[in-house]
This record gives structure tokens, sequence and C-alpha cells, in this order.
């Protein structure tokens, strides 16, 4: 997991500060660059989400702002897709000027999957000292840093467990501001230590929930609030122990999910994390709809001092006017065109005759021509826009142009250097990227992977229909849809800058709508979206991991390991070929059974005990392989599925003894086998096998039944 | 003068260190992290000197335009704080006058005619010219080298400028016992104004006159250093009461005087004030004839005029006043952190220097300021 070097030490930065201060108060700060999520697909294909601007500022500098007037001493950016351009930009970014407030260094961690993964990484690094902001690349906000440190320092001081600190603030009744990632914080209301923590279904799904608080998790505690209106701006202050709780769980992927959730649920552990709340502006881009809420907030002066008019970036000259306007020098305006309220113009943009902009931001260098509307749009560095063109609630990246009386409608998104011929009609939430992304959602484009790409996807004609003739253009359609015809309107509406009230429920696909659903599906869709590079070696690679992992326990069992080292060789495995616990489960499986086989056929054992030794000693893997009730029907299909294509005599019986055992062992319970047996293949290849098991589950239903009846 | 071959020094000349040391104060100044005149002139005084210690230059126009630079820079990092680029246009006018007299004494050695010219106030109260050097014209040969050392004559005058502003309170509390009379009900709307509150203090205290001081709460940026003014107020004996600002009109009647601080005074007796709602408060204040008080330290005072009212105001945050809504279908918000006051609603300005009226600030303007540097940027010049 050890990424590429890429440091870049600034020259002599810190001046005097490091003489008279310990190596303890040195405050580190790191940013995740990357998201791990396609949101901002298709753009994102073109350039990561840290350097897509908003209000013209790449986002990455937000953050960077924030950190430097937090009073950060040390930066780690942490870059896994396009690393180059980020490593690039810091580069020549004034972050790396002597006078840089603070010590700035990309590392390099293409192979990250997950927030998990960087911290696991960060730890190998061991370049963590002590306490460290842990920030994602695409914070806004004007939050008073030193409170949160000292409130972390003071909670730090009472409670020995106390391991991080979140940044949640809270969010107003209107709902587009919320979070994507829904979320219900329980917190002590004296200490505002978070006892629990749990994702919420997105609005879209419209399902009404429930949280399940374990009681034991409320011992000691007087009065706890249960919360889900706050934003979670991904600022955490973490100490050391972060990263090594990290390491300690191989599983854990994501922050909050699995770390925060995790942490505070496990005894075993004994961690403490608070949550700090705030009234002040704090929120993170993570979707077309916070893009523009989070625009219009920042014109609007909702997170000042932070405004376009401080010019945070050195080549910047933007000026306030009232009613929000800002204008950068060297801005052309012909005499009859109308600058609304809440609009910022990059220098060099030059605005024809009769031309009408509201609510909007508009790029450097732009060629905006005559009785032109534009309300509240996003148009990027230099584009070209036709006279009497329309454009309603958009997105233009950098490049694009567009030809005369071209209608943008609600939420379209034009990708970088697009081109749209005249007279054309784009409908509501059309996505146009240049270069063609089927299916795009799946996979990122890296330098190094776009030739075979194209050749694959040569085949994928222009979206003639809807850039005209002489466009350039494609249409992306995220993964949701499968078929570009039978699109449906629901799957269009997904994910959009859309304002209509309606959409606003409909309003993300991506990974996070994936890790609603099982464990399984998660790992899986990351898989495949981020493997990106190593799409075609991954085939191999699953090959690869059935005979390792088969040969990884069968050693284990030869040579009798305990459990642990059996789970960590094989964890290290999963996480190093990057496959899901699906195939670690098939691996498992298929070494046991061979196993077990090899007892039958060397005669040593009778069929039955063979396979009770076998599983009793080693069914416990499964505990730390499967995770809920469907990976554990997954477990049981695949352990049928094995008895069968292993050929035993008396495949029936091993398949009974083998549950049994599972379930004497408490690994599998009686509701999850009822639902696997209500669902189970009907495949006449598996009746043979079936039919003991039919016997055992219709006594364990009578035994409930008497049991349940006994009590009553 | 503008227009020297040496401009292009600049960067190169002063040393690394110092730069770094600049924009270090640029981006500290672009984030608001340094905040009030007297700590950003007294900043900005500091890194002057270290620059000037720093800087090379071949003649002395070259340090100047060096220096110009260097004030535009900071006035571009932040535009509405107006001190940074007065001291460093003090500083240039001495320099200047420094030129001048060498000049000035190189003719009268080889004409022995010219008299020398007294523009203004400020040569007269000039310490007592040195003894005048014999040599060429300095700027008709670079071989020649100045005998001034502008480097000293330039460290001298921050130094001097330096004392000056941090003894700017003393100098306005003499004027301060004279101006406050027992029994006398006074409002101030800048709470957060230091000066205005040492006035108060001293006529309290030096004096021992009792008098009432009413103060606007200032709502929304204010309102904490309203409470806070009052209650240091209340510390010394002062009777004190914070008031609504919406009940300033009905109380001005009652009012005896108007004392109000300044973050700069233009050349045409108009200031910016720290707190928004000054402008009415003022307005009001004329309307009963009630006297407005402008208490201002010499480095306040700024040779701009504003033409453009909206380019000297600063604006704040929205969050303040209104909670969060729907960016699409919520009011549009405007928070004034500053007020302009015109002129005409100011009847005396009470500088460290003397009380003056509003109509002569322009002549103390060009005793301290020269109008070539007026403007620091070279494109508008």
């Amino acid at each position: 997991m050890a990424g590429k070097k890429g440091q870049k030490k600034s020259g002599q930065g810190n001046h005097g500060k490091n003489s008279d201060m310990d190596v303890e108060d040195r405050l580190q700060a790191v940013v995740l660059t990357d998201s791990y999520e396609t949101r901002f697909m298709p753009l994102t294909a073109v350039k990561p989400r840290c350097l897509l601007p908003l209000a013209n500022v790449p986002l990455i500098e937000y953050t960077l702002e924030f950190l430097a007037k937090a009073g950060v001493h040390e930066v780690f950016l942490i870059c896994s897709s396009h690393a180059n351009q980020i490593n690039d930009y810091i580069e020549n970014s004034k972050w790396n000027l002597p006078w840089s407030p603070f010590k700035i260094t990309t590392i390099m961690s293409p192979e990250a999957r997950c927030t998990g993964d960087v911290m696991r990484d960060l730890d190998n690094r061991g370049i963590i000292t002590g306490d460290f902001i842990l920030v994602s690349g695409d914070v806004l906000t004007n939050i008073d840093f030193s409170k949160m440190l000292e409130f972390h320092k003071k909670m730090h001081l009472q409670d020995k467990d106390h391991i991080s600190t979140m940044c949640l603030s809270k969010a107003s009744t209107y709902p587009k501001t919320r979070t994507i990632e829904p979320a219900a914080f329980v917190l002590d209301k004296s200490t505002s230590r978070c006892i629990y923590y749990q994702d919420l279904p997105l609005p879209s799904s419209r399902e009404k929930t429930s949280i399940q608080i374990d009681p034991e998790l409320l011992d000691n505690v007087d009065e706890f609030v249960i919360r889900n209106d706050l934003i979670d701006c991904r600022i955490d202050i973490c100490t050391s122990h972060v990263p090594l709780i990290f390491q300690e769980n191989f599983d854990y992927q994501s922050l909050r999910t699995d770390f925060v959730k995790g942490v505070i649920s496990s005894d075993i552990l004994g961690k403490h994390i608070y949550a700090y709340l705030t009234d002040e502006y704090a929120v993170r881009v993570e979707s077309w709809q916070t893009y523009d809420t989070i625009s219009q907030d920042f014109l609007g002066r909702w997170c000042y001092p932070l405004v376009l008019d401080s010019n945070i970036q050195d080549d910047q000259t933007y000026s306030y006017e009232s009613r929000h306007i800002y204008k950068e020098k060297d801005v052309v305006l012909a005499q009859s065109c109308k600058i609304g309220k809440c609009t910022a113009i990059g220098s060099g943009t030059k605005i024809g005759e009769g031309t009408k902009i509201e609510n909007s931001v508009i790029g450097r260098n732009c060629q905006i021509g005559e009785n032109i509307r534009i309300k509240n749009s996003f148009i990027w560095d230099d584009c070209i826009i036709g006279n009497n063109s329309i454009i309603d609630h958009s997105l233009i990246a950098s490049n694009a142009t567009l030809g005369s009386n071209v209608r943008l409608n609600d939420g379209c998104i034009i990708g970088f250097n697009v081109k749209i011929d005249d007279n054309m009609d784009l409908d509501r939430n059309t996505k146009i990227s240049a270069s063609p992304l089927k299916n795009a959602g799946s996979r990122m484009y890296d330098n190094e992977s776009n030739e075979q790409f194209d050749q694959d996807l040569d085949d994928q004609t222009l979206a003639v229909s809807i850039v005209g003739d002489k466009g350039v253009g494609y249409i992306y359609e995220s993964e949701v849809s499968d078929d570009e015809d039978s699109s449906t309107e629901a799957c269009k509406e997904i994910n959009t800058l859309s304002n209509q009230l309606d959409e606003l429920y409909l309003s993300d696909d991506s990974i996070s709508s994936a890790t609603k659903k099982t464990k399984k599906r998660r790992t899986m869709s990351v898989n495949s979206i981020y493997t990106d590079r190593e799409e075609i070696d991954s085939e191999f690679e699953d090959e690869d991991f059935e005979k390792e992992g088969i040969a990884t326990v069968e050693r284990a069992m030869e040579n009798n390991h305990d459990l642990d080292t059996a789970l960590l060789e094989l964890n290290t495995l999963r996480m190093s070929m990057n496959v899901t616990y699906h195939e670690v489960r098939i691996a498992t499986i298929t070494a046991l059974l061979r196993r077990v086989y090899h007892f039958i056929a060397t005669q040593t054992l009778g069929p039955k005990d063979a396979v009770v030794k076998v599983f009793n000693q080693w069914g416990l893997l499964f505990k730390r392989q499967a995770f809920d009730e469907e990976e554990y029907i997954d477990l049981m299909n695949i352990i049928m599925e094995k008895i069968v294509e292993q050929s035993f005599d008396k495949p029936d019986l091993i398949l009974f003894s083998a549950l049994v055992s599972l379930y004497d062992n408490d690994i599998i319970e009686e509701d999850v086998i009822y639902k696997w047996w209500d669902n189970v293949s009907t495949d006449p290849r598996y009746d043979e096998v079936k039919k003991l098991t039919v016997k055992w589950v219709e006594w364990l239903q009578n035994a409930d039944e008497e049991s349940s009846s006994e009590e009553e | 003068m503008s227009s020297q071959a040496f401009t292009s020094v600049h960067p190169n000349a002063a040393t690394s260190d110092v730069n770094v040391t600049i924009d270090t104060f640029v981006a500290k100044l672009k984030r608001r992290q340094v905040q009030g005149s007297y700590a950003i002139a007294l900043e900005t005084l500091q890194l002057l000197m270290r620059f000037i210690s720093a800087a090379r230059w071949n003649h002395v126009n070259d340090l100047i335009e060096q220096i110009r630079d260097l004030g535009n820079s900071l006035e571009k990092a932040h535009p509405t704080a107006f001190s940074c680029g007065n001291v460093i246009r003090r500083i240039l006018a001495v320099l200047r006058d420094e030129v001048e007299e060498d000049t000035m004494s190189t003719t009268v050695t080889s004409t022995s005619v010219a008299e020398p010219l007294i523009s203004s106030m400020f040569n007269l109260l000039q310490k007592p010219e040195q003894p005048h050097q014999n040599r060429k014209n300095s700027s008709g040969s670079s071989g020649m080298k100045t005998k001034t050392d502008y480097r000293q004559v330039a460290i001298q005058g921050i130094k001097d400028l330096i004392d000056e502003i941090k003894n700017i309170d003393e100098g306005i509390q003499q004027i301060a016992i004279d101006l406050i009379h027992d029994h006398e009900i006074l409002l101030t709307p800048t709470p957060d104004s230091k000066t205005v509150l040492k006035f108060l203090i001293t006529a309290r205290e030096r004096s021992n006159r009792t008098f009432t001081v009413l103060v606007t709460e200032g709502f929304p940026n204010n309102t904490k250093n309203a409470h806070e003014f009052a209650k240091k107020l209340a510390q010394h004996n002062i009777e004190t009461l914070v008031v609504p600002d919406s009940a300033v009109f009905a109380l001005m009647s009652r009012v005896g005087k108007v004392i109000i601080g300044t973050k700069a005074v233009f050349v045409n007796g108009g200031t910016i004030s720290s707190n928004s709602g000054v402008s009415s408060v003022c307005e009001c204040a004329r309307e009963f004839r009630t006297p407005v008080f402008a208490v201002a330290g010499l480095y306040k005072l700024s040779p701009l005029y504003p033409f453009d009212v909206e380019k000297f105001v600063e604006f704040g945050g929205s969050q303040r006043i209104l909670p969060r809504m729907d960016p699409r279908k919520r009011l549009d918000t405007v928070n004034q952190i500053t007020d302009y006051v015109p002129p005409e609603n100011i009847d005396i300005y009470i500088t460290n220097v003397g009380g003056f009226n509003p109509s002569f600030i322009y002549r103390i303007a060009w005793d301290n300021y020269k109008q070539i540097d007026v403007h620091l940027d070279k494109n508008k010049a």
C-alpha cells in the first residue's frame, strides 16, 4: 500500500517557528483530496473534484485557506485519482512558496480506495506525530478553529479515551443545505459525546427509519439527544490513535459508517468520539446541489470573512459592488447589458449588448454574446456563448463553446471542451462530456488508461441529436441507467443540479446509495469504480485470489495456525488484491470442503466427523467474513454450491453437518436459516444436496414453535 | 518621477527574507487576521522598517518607487484598511521632503538666489534644516552619490511616526477635558473605538466630571463590543446606558454631544466609521443641531477622496442578520460593517494636533502627504 513518493518540501517555510516549538505542538492536517465518489462526473473524469472551481477558485483553496487560518504547521495532501494534476497545482501555487503559512506535502496514494486505506497508509508512513486535523479537500467554512481545538483539548483532559472530535454544523430547516449523506447522531447532552451514529436512508427513498440503540451504550448517560439536523462537514481533530485503529480493523472503510460507528459501539476499544457543535458556516461541496447552494451562499457573503473580494489567490482582482456583484478588473461590459444580484465575473470576460445575467458565476476570458439570458448558472473559464442563447440553472465547464440560439434548460451540465451547434435545445438535466464515457460511473480516467478505453468506446457515436451537426459531445449517463434509450425520467433526474422540489428527493446516485445496501454490494461497487487502471488486470487477480486464498486457508489448517493469523492473512490478501468478501468466502469454503474431502478420501474420519471437525475449528472464520443477513445467506448458498461441485459421496450429509455445525457455533442464526431456506434455489441439481437439510430445517422450526408455545 | 528606470529592481533588491515577511503580512491582511487600524498601522510600520533596512537602491527615487510598490500591494490586499496606506504615504512624504531640500540646497549653492519655498504649515513645524551641502544636482549624473543617508531619514521618520501613533490618545485627551461639561449627556455610536473609550475615561478621571454616556447597541456586528464598552465605562463610575439603535432619534433631543470614532478621514472631511448606523446617528444629530465630534489620530487621515463611497465601505457577512435560507428564495442581505459619514454631518475633528473643522481637513492632509503619492497604483497615477 505504500504509494509512490511525491513529496515536495517547501523551502524555508517555517522560519523561526520550528525552534521554539515542541514537536507535539505542531498541528498537522491531513487533507483527503479524493472523495472516492463519482458525483461530479462527467467533469471529474478530466479534473479532480478539489480542483473544480467554485466561484472561480479551485475548491482546495478554501480548505487550505481554512487550515492557514487555523494555524496549521504541516499539511499532507492525500492524492489518489488525478494525483499528478493536484501535485502540479500545489507545486505552482502560493502554498509552495517560502512564505506559505505551513509546509505542504503531497502524498501519492493511488491504490487507496477509501478513507480507511488512506489512514492505514498514514500509519505505515509514520508521519503523524500528534493530534491532527482530518479534513476533506472540498470544505468551505469560516468556523473559528481555535474554539474547536480548545474543546478538543478540554475533552481530552476530561476523558482519557477520547480519540477524535467531529465538527458538526447546525443545519437550517431548509433541506437543501443538509448533507447528501444524512445521518443521525446520538449525543450525550452534557458532554456532547457521540454515543451512537447511524446512516439514514436518503430522503429520496422516502423510507421511514428507526434507529436501534444498544441499551448498553446508554449506560452512564443521563440525558441524550438524537439529531439528524447536523451537517457533517468532515472536519475532525483526531489523535494519533485513529490511524492505529484503522490499521487494526482492516475492514473499516469510511470514516463515519465504519469508523465512528465501529469505535463507539465497540466495548473492546472503549474509545470515545466527541462532537463539536457550531452555528458557523461549514459545508462540504459534495454534490451538484450543494455546489449550487454553496456558490450562492459564498457570493451572498454567508461565509464572511472568506469572501471572493478578499482575493485569496494571488492573481485575483475582485472588487465588490452592492447587491453582491463581484467583478475582476478588465471585464468588458456592453452598455446595455444588465448584471443582476449575486454575480461574479472573472477578468478578461466580454459581455455583449442586451445580455442579462443574474445569480451566476462567470469565469475568466469568456465571450458572452448579445441578448443572452443567464440565470442561476455557472460558466467556467474560456467559454464562448453565442447570441440569443438562454442558459437557465446550468453549468458550463471550461473551454466549452455554445452556438447561438442555444437553450440550456434547468440542470444541464456541459463538460470541458464540448461544442454545441446553433439552435439546439437541451432537455433538462442533460449531461454532456467531450470524450465518450459510457457507463462512466464505473471508471475514472487516468492518463495511462485513456487509450485503451478510447478503443473500447470508439463505437459510441457523438450525440448529434443533442449537440448538433457541428457539435462535439457525448451524452453522459450515470451508472444507474443501463440503456440510454430506455433511461427513465427518474434516472435522468438523479444527481442533478436541478432545483425542482420533487427532484430534491431523488438526489443522488453513486456510492452513497450503494452504501445503503449490503456490505457486499458496496465493496463491489467500490471495486468497479476505482479499479480504473487495473480494470484489465483485475480479472486475473480474481482468479489469482481464489487460488491464493484457498492456499492460505489450507496452509492455515495444515500448520494449525490460530484463527486470528489466518484471518489476518486472508484480510491482507483481500486488501492487496482488492476483492470482496464474497470471493473470500468462496475461497474459504472451497478450502474447508477440500479438507473435508481429504479426510473422507483417506478414510481418516467419517463424513460427519470430518465436517464437524473442520467446521467447528474453522467455521469461526466466517464471523469475520460475513456481517449481515444477506451475506450469511450468500455464505450458505456458496456452501451448497461448493458441496455439489466437490462431488462428495453423501452431499446431503455434508451440507447438513456443515450447517448444523455452523448453527451450533452460533455463526448462523435460526432466522437467517429460515430466510435462506425460503429463498433457496430450486434448481434440480441441488435437490439431492438438500434432502437432509429439509428435515433439519423443519425440525428447527418445530422446535422453535414448541419452545415458544412452552413459554406461553 | 514615477517613471524611473530602476523600478524593476524592487523584487530582487530586498533580500528574500524581507519578501517572506511582506508576503506573510499580505496574506494576513487578506485573511483579515490583523484587525483594527491601530494594529494595522503599527504592523505596517514595523514591516516598512525592515523593508527599508534591507532595501538596495541606486537613487533615492528608486527607493521611493519600491516603497510605493509595497504600499500598493498592501492596499490591494485589504482595500478598506486605510491606515496602512496612510502611514506609507507619510513616510514617502518625509523622504520626498528630504529630497526636495537636497535639490534645493544644490540649487541654492549654484545660483544662490532661490529662496526656500515654504509650501505648507508642515514645513514650518519641521525640525531645523540641516546644513547645506555643496554638491551637484544628483539627478543630473548617476555617478554622484548623495550624501544624505536616506535610509537613516526614512527609519527616523518611521520611528517618529510610531511614537506619534502610540501617543495619539494623550494628545486627544488633552483636548477632551475642555470639551466635556458637567452633567452632560453624551452619545457614542462607535463602541469599538478605543480612542473614544480613553477619551471618556480621561474626562471622568482627570477632571472628575460627572456625565452620562449613551452607547448604541450596534446590531448586528458590534453588540458584543457595545456591552463590553458600557461595562468598562461603568467600572470607571460613568453612568452608562446601552440604547437600541432605533431609539437614537427619540433620544437625540436630550443628547448634548455625539462622539464618534473614525477609521479613516478623507480630504473632503468625510469619514469612515467602524460601525454601521453611525451615518444615521449623525443625520439625527444634524436634525437636532447636536454637535458631532469625531476623534481621530493623525494617521487616520487619508489623502483619498471618496468619489465612490461604495468602494470604501466594507461589507460583512450575511449570516449575522438572518438565518440561513434557501438561496433561491431568500432575501438578499447586505451587512455594512463600516459606514460613511459625509462632512456636513460632522462639526469638528479632534485630532492629536488639535481640533479642526471638516472643511480644513484637506489642509492638514497636504501638510502630511504629497499629491504625487495619492495613488500608489502606477496605472492610476
